[in-house]
């Protein structure tokens, strides 16, 4: 039966109530027990062979014919006025096609922007050429020599306190009196932490190339959200969505940063649209540094309370945050969610600088909050002389603290105790004992919450034909998570079928069947259940079908391993000899995600220890080993949720470690704004790392009982490590990364 | 082979390149990126070009058998030279080195994985048997944003005649 609910969906912590399409797929869950073929058990990719093969066709690499190459002309400082652009002098170099500035009048519509004659941050756009070639364009922008009367600006988020910048109003949750609390606590720790500004820095940069046809706008872009960008395109260019095609087959990375259409498929489509060419946009490494955006700097004061046996009595966060995303605060959610406490506060202002904006950026805003939040749970710990698990363990928030609300499911306490399992928690101060090396040791903890449940509206659906091989269509692009692979999975699972029988798509939005962003960890949990839904209606149909076929009641009948049997074992025939009876025609099957459960909160949750060599001479920091323990639930592929854990755990750790956006002061333009220079992780820089997933399938979430992986594992990996430096040192530095210059002055 | 002054109008020249055995002749300026004549010209868009500035290795290329960022290489010193590119390693069905990172998977969004592959075949090459520290070491200019590292390391150590 078909109905339109109404629904509480989220996404990153924004929840929402609103109507869906729901189709009833008499489906539950699979039981934790369920034995399952597929489902569970470590799969290689999809598409292996086209992405090593050098096969795979990302964005960057369509080529169409007439296609125009566009180039941006970006500000070099932070605020200033263009008083002067030579667009005559840009115009007459030969293969320039079109070329935009702020003057120009646009075919989409936007509040501000997408070119700037008051740029308010170092990159900013300025002008656009579309060209012949790539090295016309480039040239036509140099030749627009913009004349740029500087202004005043302001870059660090100190002097933006004091003059009170804010962007938006201060926000404030609070539960209880936390004031009260703090005075009248047995033992009161107060920590301030600084976090650095964080570059997404996928390798593949943003791209579009767009077409503008006659009757169809076609865009190729490395988007995390076709339909998003679908849906951004229609409304500002004023086109009926069914006229827009968002085509997403391969995206090399997008870490949060890359979201609906952007800047560059809005600007691709216009330059096509005044061309009558198609025309690629491609950011190169400068600019994707300076304008594919970033996890803001935070600067955050933690103080708790507790009692004399470490029992929290009051958590107060205070975080200032250097110009994130608008109207989006979560800075402070691990503290008032992480931790059973009655007397809570969080408070976050987000400041208004001459930086680029924040976006979103692998668990964002929480993973700056658990940053500063696990430091100080562990300077608790130390002032308590508790275990600092121990303590982790007694303050264990069996339901959600500020909506009061039980969680559909919750294994912490079991990612405390397989992480100290797996690393040696018990004998961690052993580390400490004088080492050979001279190095100093040390392990430290932290705890992660996110949310991740999924939600409705997702789709998906199934054709079998006469081959017997089945067709699943989802409406997401698989941006390296894998998610193509897991959806083969269910629904091979659900057909009864071998993996190499059924094939998925993915990345188009013209079959029109929606799936949501690949972001907030909501990719699993809403599309796998869409999935197993459409494939269980093929299943049921081809079933009905045997019966009419074999005279058989379908009731008896089952699939498994692409064969029809009867549960009694008196039939067993091959999938084809149904199948092959249909000729020209498929059994179809559409599929849908349900609504989730009321009157509960959806999360994942997770623990990681990490062991850090601290070399007292040189300040060097190396990280040598990471165990990770996380709960999401069902894992539909380990061997891909295990590449998930180990990359999110590299790009923690180099945010303790290594990587910052570094600003000039005394100009406002950021100077690292370049691969050579902003420091990601190497295969040198990895240190082992255990995985380990929490066996409970969460039933009452949805029909396969998964929650998200994507964010899970980056967030709790940089307080782990500041963690274990604290332990190995007996400091702590108030800022990360812990360069060496950080490191020498902590320790000093 | 000319090279024309800079700043003045490019006067292009003849190239010959030699790439996965087949030659390619080309009237170029021979300052142009190899990467971008690669991609541009003889449609290899399987070397991708990540940071354009030689420090995420997504370029690579073998030339004369051992890795090269060819981003930073002019075409016009690569004439003479003998290329590969990830289209010419595959081109006899995927190796064993590919069939390592899929079984491994090795490999999560894939842009920088062709550079990976190209990196490794010219380490097995060079080194049959590398130990896993000279895996790291030769590895270590192949970014991957992913953080696929444990895995390429086993996917390399796998196909390596070495005890690791």
């Amino acid at each position: 039966m078909t109905r339109l609910v109404k629904t509480v969906t989220e996404m990153e912590g924004r929840f929402e109530e609103k109507w869906v399409l729901v189709e009833d797929d008499g489906l539950v869950s699979w039981e934790a027990e369920a034995a399952l073929r597929h489902v569970g058990h470590p799969t290689p990719r999809l598409t292996g062979p086209q992405r090593v093969s050098g096969a795979a066709r990302y964005t960057v690499d369509v080529a169409l014919p007439g296609m125009l190459h566009a180039a941006v002309l970006r500000s070099p400082v932070a605020h200033g006025r263009v008083t002067a652009l030579q667009v005559a002098a840009a115009e007459a170099i030969a293969g320039v096609r079109a070329v935009l500035t702020p003057a120009s009048e646009l075919g989409f519509q936007q509040r501000s922007g997408p070119l700037h004659d008051e740029p308010l941050y170092a990159g900013a756009p300025l002008a656009v050429v579309a060209a012949d070639t790539l090295a016309a364009a480039r040239e036509a922008c140099r030749a627009l020599a913009p004349s740029i009367e500087p202004l005043p600006f302001t870059v660090d988020i100190e002097t933006a306190w004091q003059e009170q910048r804010f962007d938006g109003d201060l926000h404030e949750e609070a539960r209880g009196d936390v004031e009260a609390a703090l005075a009248a606590a047995a033992v009161r720790v107060e920590l301030v932490v600084s976090t650095p500004g964080q570059l997404q820095t996928p390798i593949e940069p943003h791209a579009a190339v767009a077409w503008w046809k006659p009757d169809e706008l076609v865009c190729f872009i490395a988007t995390q959200g076709m339909f998003d960008a679908r849906a951004e395109l229609a409304k500002r260019f004023d086109l009926p969505p069914e006229r827009v095609r968002v085509i997403t087959e391969y995206v090399g990375g997008g870490f949060g940063g890359k979201q609906n259409a952007g800047f560059e498929a809005l600007i691709a489509a216009e330059l096509s649209r005044r061309t009558g060419r198609p025309v690629r946009l491609v950011l190169d490494r400068h600019g994707e540094q300076l304008d594919g955006g970033c996890r803001p700097a935070t600067r955050q004061t933690v103080r708790l309370g507790a009692t004399a046996d470490g029992m929290l009595t009051a958590i107060d966060a205070e975080a200032l945050v250097e110009f994130g995303m608008s109207g989006w605060r979560a800075v402070t959610t691990p503290a008032l969610t992480l931790y059973r406490c009655a007397d809570v506060r969080g408070i976050e202002a987000n400041l208004r600088l001459e930086l680029r904006r924040g976006n979103a950026f692998r668990a964002p805003a929480v993973m700056e909050g658990i940053t500063a939040l696990e430091q100080a749970i562990d300077e608790l710990a130390i002032e308590t002389g508790l275990d600092p698990l121990e303590l982790r363990r007694r303050n264990f928030a069996d339901r959600d603290q500020s909506a009061d609300l039980p969680y559909t499911s919750n294994s912490l306490l079991w990612c405390y105790d397989r992480a100290a399992e797996l690393a040696g928690w018990p004998d961690r101060d052993r580390w400490r004992e004088p080492q050979a090396d001279g190095l100093l040791r040390g392990m430290g903890c932290a705890a992660q919450i996110w949310w991740g449940g999924g939600g409705p509206p997702s789709h998906a659906s199934c054709r079998l034909g006469g081959d017997g091989v089945a067709q699943v269509v989802v409406g997401v692009q698989d941006i390296g998570t894998g998610t193509l692979t897991a959806a083969r999975m269910v629904a091979a699972e659900e057909l009864g079928l071998p993996l190499d029988r059924v094939t998925v798509r993915g990345g188009d939005t013209a079959p029109a069947i929606y799936g949501p962003v690949a972001g907030g960890s909501q990719t699993t949990p809403s599309v796998m259940p869409a999935v197993r839904g459409a494939a269980a209606a093929v299943r049921r149909k081809l079933l009905a079908l045997a019966g009419d076929v074999f005279e058989a009641e379908p009731d008896d009948l089952v699939v498994d391993d692409g064969r029809i049997r009867s549960r009694d074992g008196g039939l067993d025939e091959p999938y084809t000899a149904v199948t092959a009876k249909l000729g020209q025609a498929s059994i179809d099957g559409s599929g849908n995600r349900g609504p989730n459960p009321d009157g509960y909160r959806a999360n994942t949750f997770g623990c990681q220890i990490a062991r850090v060599a601290v070399d007292p001479g040189t300040g060097s920091v190396r990280v040598e080993g990471i165990w990770a323990a996380h709960d999401i639930g069902r894992v539909i592929n380990p061997l891909g949720a295990s590449s998930q854990v180990e990359g999110g755990i590299l790009q923690g750790m180099a945010y303790a470690l290594s990587e910052q956006r570094v600003i000039d002061r005394t100009t406002g333009v950021p100077v690292n704004a370049t691969m050579d220079d902003y420091k990601v992780p190497t295969m040198m820089d990895t240190p082992p790392i255990v995985v380990a997933f929490a066996p409970l399938p969460d039933t009452l979430l949805n029909t396969v009982g998964a929650k998200g992986l994507g964010e899970p594992p980056i967030i709790p990996t940089a307080a782990a490590i500041a963690n274990a430096f604290r332990h190995a040192t007996g400091r702590r530095a108030a800022a990360l990364p812990l360069t060496r210059a950080r490191v020498l002055e902590a320790i000093a | 082979m000319l090279v024309p002054e800079r700043g003045g109008a490019v006067v292009p020249v003849t190239v010959v390149l030699c790439v996965n055995g087949e030659r390619h002749e080309f009237e170029i300026d021979p300052l142009e990126r190899l990467a971008d004549v690669l991609r541009d010209r003889i449609g290899l868009v399987g070397t991708k070009v990540g940071c354009g500035e030689g420090a995420c290795g997504a370029c690579a290329v073998l030339l004369d058998g051992r890795a090269v960022a060819s981003c930073l290489l002019a075409v016009g010193s690569a004439a003479g030279h003998r290329i590969e590119t990830i289209e010419g390693l595959s081109r006899d069905g995927l190796t064993p080195l590919q069939e390592a990172f899929i079984a491994a998977d090795a490999l999560q969004c894939g842009f920088c994985t062709p550079g990976q592959i190209v990196a490794a075949t010219g380490l097995l090459r060079a080194e049959p048997a590398p130990t896993r520290a000279a895996v790291r070491q030769a590895m270590s200019g192949n970014i991957c944003r992913c953080g696929c590292y444990p895995k390429i390391e086993q996917a390399i150590l796998s196909c390596s005649g070495g005890d690791g």
